[in-house]
């Protein structure tokens, strides 16, 4: 329309400088501050190279955050993609009443704090007063100590986590669901196509665009969502078993105190988001049906 | 500069297009046009969509940037010129009323914003929705009016600037065919009462001819011919002028001359001398004839055929001639009584036959040049 | 009308999942209600059972009592609402420069912004925590807010609902001398009014509801926000304090809730926009 970029640009200030101090310059700042070595008050700071990097690179820690971040990732995409996914649809076209009560309630955990919800599910979890050990007992089963166990505490705070997230990206996927024409899926049903015929060639298609932008928070707000139970319940323990790659960043700032390596972790954990952000544009969105 | 000299000298309210060509990017939408619309009169741009009118209305309002090429508005240059300063009301195909505001505010909008005085503005807005029937009206939500009643707010709206440009862009295809009619008088007594220029875009040939002073019929982003309604019909400069008009529309033929004879399908006709003039020394030209210019034959007929389908709408039949050669013409006859079940071809004056150049389809009429 | 899928055999069983989800979903919820509501005996004598009898509020006065329950109250609001309002308005008038305005690198500006949505918080804790220190702003709401006075998502919302105005609106406003400024006021505002609440109504509950950045800008016990508040009561683990902590939980809750409770239909309807890319 107007082609007034001063104009133009008064509009966008406020949000751009802000955008501008608060995100791009600290990402700058990660990648400077990766260079030295620090404990964030002392005055001096110690120029060290690669050396954070190097040291990150040699250290077992690294794969064992890695591989806990793989493992959260990939319960997240269970409980927070592939099931809300399904509910959707169930949701959207095949029962035929109550969709506004089921909406409402399914969603009624997202408006929720992290902070609240962990701290319910510590109580849920509790192994030796807790409501779920009583209804373990039922079946004289010994409830296991949800949070200080390796492996079982990633699942633990994956629960808490779709517990909040589930209704959000329901409703999310919901909307796309609705979207898709009813005349398509009656011209199938007049092909007497089945119904997995009709989620695979109708419903799949004509929802992959959301699917994959849910697929995309999923990751990559989980693992932020994450942080509030990690960081109240378990501090990224037992021995790190919690801990993952956007949480180290955090640790070595403010547990250790070690703000080079902190910082280089947040240049590594930054990459690893662009790559997956990347791969994402590249291959996923090419294969997926856009109405416009 | 001479140029412009000369254009200074024209009518006050005139819109002067000067080899205006409009690209997007590469694409050429416009490629030279050359249109001179007078103050006062209402001129209709009309063509199939796409072809060009639209954006030249826009580029009228300033919402399009003129690639090259000039474009003067009361005898200025105003290529540069932002929409909001050129004095310009204009009626949107979509009405474009704001929905959060009532009629009243939708209508003294633009008025506020000029600053007006209260009493001025209540005066012109009284006066402007008397004239439509919009009184009664004021505190109604856009959203609460009829296609119709919205329609004559948006016009309405466009009468109380009192611009001395009328700009409307395909302002009654929203309504149904009853109320379109009745809205096209409303509209030519409408400018009559205040006689602004007017530019109208429509594609719908019966609007053009009843509305237009003049009708500027354009395709591919040319202007193929600009003359009155009765010339567009009569006179079309070209096959496409001549094909784009009436419905059905003019019968094209293809026609052999041979010893100053036409030959059309395998009936041979005897041009009168006007027409033979015409055709001077080509061999072939393109024969038009309109349908209800066709009277239906029995017996011995000038042109040779049979009646493949009729179509009856009451007050016309409609039949479609099969020529020997294969090629079909219509023919239209306002007796309900016809059989066509006997025709054997039709009769025709030559005074109502137009002949076109066969390869560029200019009318020989007007030299056989484009 | 709706076309079926499921035969009503089939349909029952999709209503047993769905009723399933629906239990977890709003068992943990109800649980905290209940827990809230009982003395330490209930706690841990029933604890399953959702109807305490007799209910008792003396979690609630005792929280009352000993914490400073109405100053966090009024922390976490007074964030919320100088975020909220920051964020729409810079979403707004940003927004209104992409739909409005042409101009180079519109994309890649406008890329940029949506960018800032998925750069994880902890990338930026620590570069934005020296910038507070330096600033003097430790410990106060304002080194809190700062950092979140703006919102990617925000821009992108907005800017997908300006874009779904009319074109001929915004020129008839042009045609009428309107300046762009007077568009947006007078023409765009009254338009997307509904979703600039609903996505506010949003930034207000994520607020409200925020614990990471605030965790590490405010230390002193009164300067503390309901979420932060939380984490005092579970430093006893298996401890007695469970009714106390969960009616912090339902007050911090509250809020959230209510706000959900009255604007269900607009919240929903927001957060399915957010989904339909363009």
């Amino acid at each position: 329309m107007s082609k007034n970029s001063f104009q133009a640009m008064l509009y966008l200030l406020p949000a751009g400088l802000l955008f501008l101090i608060f995100f791009y310059w600290p990402l700058l700042q990660n990648a400077y501050l990766s260079l030295f070595s620090w404990n964030m008050v002392s005055p001096n700071m110690k120029y060290v190279g690669m050396e954070n990097f190097s040291a990150i690179f040699a250290s077992p820690e690294l794969w064992k955050i890695f591989l806990n971040t793989v493992l959260f990732v990939v319960i997240m995409l269970v409980l927070n993609f592939v099931l809300p996914y399904i509910y959707s649809f169930i949701l959207g076209h095949v029962i035929t009443c109550c969709q506004a009560f089921y909406r409402s309630a399914l969603f009624l955990p997202s408006t929720l704090s992290l902070a609240v919800a962990s701290i319910l599910f510590l109580w849920i979890y509790n192994p030796l007063a807790g409501p779920l050990q009583i209804i373990l007992s039922w079946f004289s089963l010994e409830s296991p100590r949800w949070f200080k166990e390796d492996y079982l505490v990633i699942f633990a705070i994956c629960t808490i986590i779709g517990w909040k997230v589930f209704g959000y990206n329901m409703i999310v996927m919901l909307a796309a669901m609705v979207a898709v024409p009813k005349e398509l899926i009656e011209a199938a049903m007049l092909e007497n196509a089945s119904n997995w015929t009709i989620f695979r060639k109708i419903i799949l298609p004509m929802t992959s665009s959301t699917a994959i932008y849910v697929f995309t928070i999923t990751v990559v707000f989980g693992l932020q969502y994450v942080l509030v139970p990690v960081n109240m319940l378990t501090q990224g323990g037992p021995d790190q078993g919690s801990s993952n790659l956007v949480y180290i960043i955090y640790q070595y700032a403010f547990t250790f105190f070690q703000t080079g390596r902190s910082a280089a972790y947040a240049v590594i954990t930054m990459v690893c988001y662009l790559v997956f952000l990347y791969v994402k544009n590249k291959f996923l969105e090419k294969k997926v049906y856009y109405e416009n | 500069m001479e140029e412009i000299k000369n254009v200074e000298q024209t009518n006050e309210y005139s819109i002067i297009f000067s080899n205006v060509q409009k690209a997007y990017g590469k694409t050429v939408v416009i490629e030279d046009l050359n249109l001179e619309i007078k103050q006062g009169e209402r001129l209709i741009l009309l063509g199939p969509s796409g072809c060009g009118k639209t954006t030249t209305l826009r580029m009228i309002a300033g919402f399009e940037e003129i690639t090259a090429g000039d474009l003067f508005m009361d005898g200025r240059q105003v290529n540069n010129v932002p929409p909001g300063e050129r004095n310009i009301a204009m009626v949107f195909q979509s009405y474009a009323l704001f929905p959060h505001m009532t009629v009243w505010e939708n209508i003294t909008f633009g008025l506020k914003l000029q600053k007006l005085p209260e009493e001025e503005i209540t005066r012109r807005a009284k006066e402007a929705m008397e004239i439509l029937h919009l009184e009664g009206y004021e505190n109604k939500k856009t959203h609460e009016l009829s296609g119709g009643q919205k329609q004559r707010v948006a016009l309405c709206r466009a009468l109380v600037k009192q611009s001395p440009y009328f700009l409307l862009d395909e302002p009654l295809s929203n309504l149904d065919a009853k109320l379109r009619q009745k809205a096209r008088t409303e509209l030519v007594k409408l400018h009559e009462m205040f006689k602004p220029t007017m530019v109208y875009v429509t594609h719908d040939q019966i609007e053009a001819m009843t509305v237009a002073h003049r009708i500027a019929v354009m395709n591919q982003g040319r202007i193929q011919q600009i003359d009155t309604p009765y010339n567009i019909y009569h006179h079309p400069a070209n096959t496409f002028v001549a094909g784009f008009i009436g419905s059905p529309a003019m019968n094209i033929l293809e026609a052999q001359v041979l010893n100053n004879c036409l030959v059309v399908g395998d009936s041979v006709l005897k041009p009168s001398s006007a027409l033979l003039e015409q055709i001077g020394s080509r061999k072939k030209v393109l024969f038009g004839l309109r349908p209800e210019a066709c009277a239906p034959a029995f017996g011995d007929a000038m042109i040779k055929g049979r009646v493949d389908f009729v179509e009856n709408t009451g007050n016309l039949q409609t039949a479609t001639l099969r020529l020997p050669d294969g090629a079909s013409m219509y023919v239209q006859d306002s007796h309900q009584d016809t059989s066509f079940a006997a025709c054997a071809g039709v009769d025709f004056a030559w005074d109502k036959v137009c002949l076109f150049d066969e390869e560029t389809g200019a009318n020989l009429e007007q030299g056989g040049k484009q | 009308m709706k076309t079926k899928l499921a035969s009503w055999q089939e349909e029952w069983g999709y209503h047993l999942l769905l009723l399933v989800a629906v239990f977890l979903m709003l068992w943990p919820i109800v649980f905290m209600l209940s827990t809230s509501l009982k003395d330490l005996n209930q706690v841990f004598e029933s604890t399953l059972n959702p109807l305490p009898f007799p209910p008792t509020f003396d979690n609630y006065t005792n929280v009352l009592e000993n914490f400073p329950l109405l100053t966090y109250i009024w922390n976490t609001f007074f964030i919320a609402i100088v975020v909220t309002m920051s964020k729409a308005l810079t979403s707004v008038l940003a927004a209104f420069g992409f739909v409005y305005y042409d101009f180079k690198y519109k994309e890649t500006i406008f890329n940029g912004m949506l960018l800032t949505f998925f750069i994880p918080i902890t990338v930026l804790i620590m570069p934005n925590y020296l910038l507070m220190a330096k600033l003097g702003l430790l410990d106060t709401p304002y080194g809190v807010m700062l950092p979140s006075l703006v919102d990617g998502m925000g821009v992108f919302l907005m800017r997908q609902t300006m874009r779904g105005i009319p074109k001929p609106l915004l020129e008839a406003a042009i045609l009428d001398g309107a300046t762009p400024w007077q568009i947006l006021r007078k023409v765009v505002l009254p338009l997307i009014k509904p979703s600039v609440l609903a996505i506010s109504i949003l930034f207000f509950i994520n607020s409200w509801n925020e614990y990471f950045w605030p965790l590490l800008i405010l230390q002193d016990k009164h300067n503390l926000t309901l979420p932060l508040a939380l984490q005092m009561f579970i430093s006893a683990e298996g401890g007695s304090e469970w009714g106390v902590a969960m009616a912090v939980a339902t007050l911090t809750s509250l809020p959230p809730l209510v706000l959900y409770g009255f604007c269900q239909k607009f919240i929903i309807n927001t957060f399915m926009q957010a989904g339909v890319k363009g």
